[in-house]
């Protein structure tokens, strides 16, 4: 069972220097900060979108579409009870909602869901190891970068675990398919406790077998997959530079993509 | 094993870098000496343990040298294993006495580490999960070699010579989540080779191979006596220990005895007494009160032959005479054209299977890691449901039976006890079944006193299951599985970590539960448990079933097992060239006798 993020799949955006697609990722955080109007918004979530079909990473996107959806709900739903706008569609005593306040709901939903998609997309086509080599290189400590990757390391695996203790007890008859939600909470101590005891030893076996293997966080050390900036790679950082500055100019000089004045 | 530090505290303590100074730390000058590994009266006692785990251990291991060390469980064999490369008493803290001279530097000394001696000892632990955490198999090779700071095509090299000789060659890329058992062990000794360390110890390392990927581990052995490397491995399997220079034998954390295989393998009760099961060659010679103490069934060949101890009947070809008939019930499970494959995977990991298992059976499922066998037995209790073809349970489509139901009908005891252990108490433990499929207190009280019983754990229902042994703490989840009393009961690999006196008992526990109805379906690796307590044995290769018959007939056809990368145990072997029907030692015994 496979349950990474990662796809290995080798297309440009795979092979491309993990810096690159560190910074990249934090720029398109920043174009998405630019604008607070649904209309420019959709157009980032798209071309995140075009990427991921691209870099055939659209199936990393799939499996986590209740996250992405939810997230774009509930931004929407909530927002517009705390901004105020101009044209009032609906009122109840300190209580309004407007057509300003909908959209930037809708807006700072989509920049959500577009963080998350880009963040997705650096996970779905960079390796673990090439990440902390790359956070290195961009000046991280090395004992910080590792814990980092490590972090990222262990989701699948406890996922995994998860789903060992869950099959382990189904066949011992555990129901977890009722709708009673007081009775489904009860069943989770069958499922948590296991976890936790598998976690904890897992992590501390994770220490000693590192050691092992000769691992010093403040040693210097190799890297069999050596990141190396290409042509390509300078190439795409230019485009999303040049981007983000358009788009500062288009907000900022312009005044364009803004339903709320004032907000981020 | 006591309680090891929290990774974070070794986070803290690493990176405030309470390590080597530099002078010390670049490298070690080996030792002319000519000795690896120097115990000097070493004792360790667990913090917050009564007895020590290990006590005045005193001997020496030559440069070179294929040491074996054997012992019940619970004996200090993984606990020496530790010592060496300075995990004892790094990580686990405790009281600890004497001395470990590793190529003549003091493991647990002032300013050395476990990461410096890394350089010197390569140690792979018994628990081969844990110790792999890269993204693909090249990386994992490469994480020791990175540590020690080769370039990139140094590394390159090591993985061009490791990863063949540890059979993964071509599986560069592949995610090291996808291996099965079997690939991930060889992955951890491979990732182990790739540092080329003077002394290399192996806890354990054949837990979970199958027979081919077992001898394959083993002429690692041979090759590093080449190479002049010192070879460690804690291992109960006779077999290997014969190819050993020497043996330690431990029991109870004292070493009672070391010396060459051909002294201490041929002495039975010295063996048993640490656990151990002697070969059976000897002990067949010993019952027989033939002379002469052979450790293979080569040498038993040979030494029949030399010393014309029987006339030979019939010279291995022709089939041996059967053995008690398969009890036949009606059928139980079927399986019709049955065929699974996992989302996303574009093979079947399970091809057509037809197959049919009958009321009060003793079938073991055997063949290669990740030939499908597992896969197979969740059919059974509807952990996964078949892409096409059926399955049917007691007669009815398993479709038509909910979780609960089927729960009940087939019990499945996973290979990790450690997945499903959450109460407080072993008696609420064994009792979480019947209550959650909703059983009177009182039946439920009396299904435990009963699971209990038959699992040898009367008398521990008020314990902790969490403080029990590997061995108990499996046979805790046999036993509630048991309490269900579901008429077939499925067992993934019963007898992993298990020393031979709990797996002697473990085994006669499940086959008085078939003699008493059950129907019992085990997935094993030893080749010895399906032969002694199997009616029928199942051979599967690449989700097919290669052999399904009466377990004599399937273990005559050694060719045929060979084709899934099995070999009978060396007992089954000196049956078949013999041209006996027997296939334990006490049929053998009465067989030779008439």
């Amino acid at each position: 069972m496979n349950l990474s993020l990662y796809r290995d799949e080798g297309t440009w955006l795979h092979r491309l220097d993990p810096r690159t697609k560190i910074v990249g990722a934090l720029v398109i955080f920043a174009w998405c900060l630019c604008f607070n109007h649904p209309a420019p918004q959709v157009m980032i979530m798209a071309s995140l979108v075009l990427i991921a079909f691209l870099s055939r990473s659209q199936g990393t996107f799939w499996t986590l579409r209740h996250l992405l959806v939810l997230l774009i709900l509930f931004s929407s739903a909530l927002w517009p009870f705390f901004v105020r706008g101009q044209n009032a569609l609906w009122a109840w005593r300190s209580l309004q909602i407007s057509r300003e306040s909908l959209l930037f709901g809708i807006a700072m939903g989509l920049r959500l869901a577009s963080f998350v998609m880009a963040g997705l997309l650096l996970l779905a086509t960079t390796r673990n190891e090439e990440i902390t080599g790359g956070l290195i290189r961009l000046g991280l400590p090395y004992p910080v970068a590792f814990a980092l990757a490590t972090a990222l390391r262990l989701v699948p695996t406890f996922a995994g675990a998860g789903a060992a203790i869950v099959q382990a007890q189904v066949s011992r008859g555990l129901d977890l398919e009722t709708k009673n939600l007081v009775a489904r909470i009860g069943k989770f101590i069958p499922l948590a406790v296991p976890m936790f005891i598998t976690a904890i030893r897992y992590t501390n076996f994770l220490a000693m077998a590192l050691e092992s293997r000769g691992f010093r966080p403040d040693r210097p050390r190799s890297f069999f997959y050596e990141p190396r900036m290409a042509r390509l790679d300078w190439l795409v950082l230019v485009i999303l530079f040049c981007l983000f500055g358009l788009f500062l100019y288009l907000r900022l000089g312009m005044g364009m993509g803004v339903i709320m004045p004032g907000r981020l | 094993m006591a309680e090891p530090i929290s990774l974070f505290q070794w986070l803290c303590r690493r990176i405030e870098g309470t390590g080597l100074k530099p002078s010390i730390r670049k490298s070690f000058p080996r030792e002319p000496m000519g000795i690896s590994l120097s115990f000097d009266n070493l004792s360790f006692t667990y913090r917050g343990a009564e007895k020590p785990a290990i006590e005045r251990i005193r001997g020496d291991i030559k440069e070179g040298a294929f040491v074996v060390i054997m012992g019940h469980g619970g004996a200090g064999k993984s606990s020496l294993c530790c010592t060496a490369n300075g995990l004892i008493p790094r990580f686990f803290r405790g009281d600890y006495r004497g001395r470990v001279l590793t190529q003549g530097i003091e493991a647990a000394g002032a300013g050395v580490g476990v990461s410096d001696l890394s350089r010197i000892v390569g140690l792979v632990m018994q628990d081969f999960e844990v110790q792999l955490f890269s993204s693909n198999v090249e990386l994992e090779m490469a994480f020791g070699p990175e540590n020690l700071g080769l370039s990139r095509e140094r590394i390159g090299e090591l993985l061009d010579r490791y990863l063949p000789f540890v059979g993964l060659g071509g599986m560069n890329r592949r995610d090291t989540a996808t291996l099965s058992g079997g690939q991930k062990q060889r992955l951890a000794i491979g990732a182990v080779l790739t540092m080329e360390t003077p002394v290399l110890i192996l806890d354990e390392p054949t837990t979970d191979l199958d027979p081919r990927g077992r001898s394959d581990i083993l002429s690692l052995a041979a090759d590093l006596k080449d190479s002049r490397r010192t070879l460690v491995m804690a291992d109960n399997d006779a077999e290997t220990a014969a190819d050993a220079s020497r043996i330690w034998l431990m029991r109870q954390g004292v070493l009672i005895a070391q010396g060459p295989p051909e002294q201490l393998l041929a002495d039975p009760g010295l063996l048993q007494s640490c656990g151990v099961k002697p070969p059976p060659t000897v002990t067949l010679f010993e019952s027989l009160g033939w002379p002469g103490r052979p450790l293979t069934p080569e040498e038993a060949i040979s030494e029949i032959r030399n010393r014309n101890l029987i006339s030979p009947r019939r010279d291995g070809k022709s089939a041996p005479p059967p053995r008690a008939a398969s009890r036949g019930g009606p059928a139980i499970l079927e399986t019709q054209d049955l065929c699974f494959r996992y989302p996303g995977s574009s093979v079947n990991a399970l091809d057509h299977i037809d197959l049919a298992i009958r009321e009060g059976e003793f079938v073991a499922l055997i063949g290669q890691n990740g030939s499908g066998k597992t896969t197979l037995a969740k059919h059974f209790n509807g952990l996964l449901k078949p892409t096409s073809g059926r399955l049917f349970v007691d007669g009815k489509p398993a479709s038509s039976f909910t979780r609960h139901q089927l729960a009940r009908q087939v019990g499945y005891v996973f290979q990790n006890p450690d997945h499903q252990i959450f109460a407080p108490t072993v008696r609420e433990e064994v009792g979480f079944g019947l209550k959650v499929l909703g059983e009177p207190s009182k039946v439920i009280e009396r299904n435990v006193e009963e699971a209990l019983a038959a699992t040898g754990l009367a008398g521990y229902g008020e314990r902790s299951p969490f403080l029990l042994s590997r061995g108990e703490r499996q046979r805790v989840a046999v036993a509630s599985v048991l309490a269900i009393k579901p008429p077939v009961i499925v067992l993934d690999e019963p007898t992993t970590g298990l020393d031979d006196r709990h797996q002697q008992d473990s085994l006669e526990m499940l086959r008085n539960l078939n003699r008493q109805g059950h129907t019992i379906i085990i997935i094993t690796h030893a080749m010895a448990v399906a032969e002694a307590f199997a009616s029928r044995t199942i051979v599967m290769k690449e989700g097919r079933l290669l052999a399904n018959g009466p377990t004599r007939d399937v273990f005559s056809e050694e060719a045929l097992l060979a084709k899934a990368a099995l070999i009978p145990s060396p007992l089954a072997r000196l049956s078949n060239r013999l041209g006996l029907a027997a296939l334990t030692l006490p049929e053998m015994v009465e067989e030779l006798k008439a």
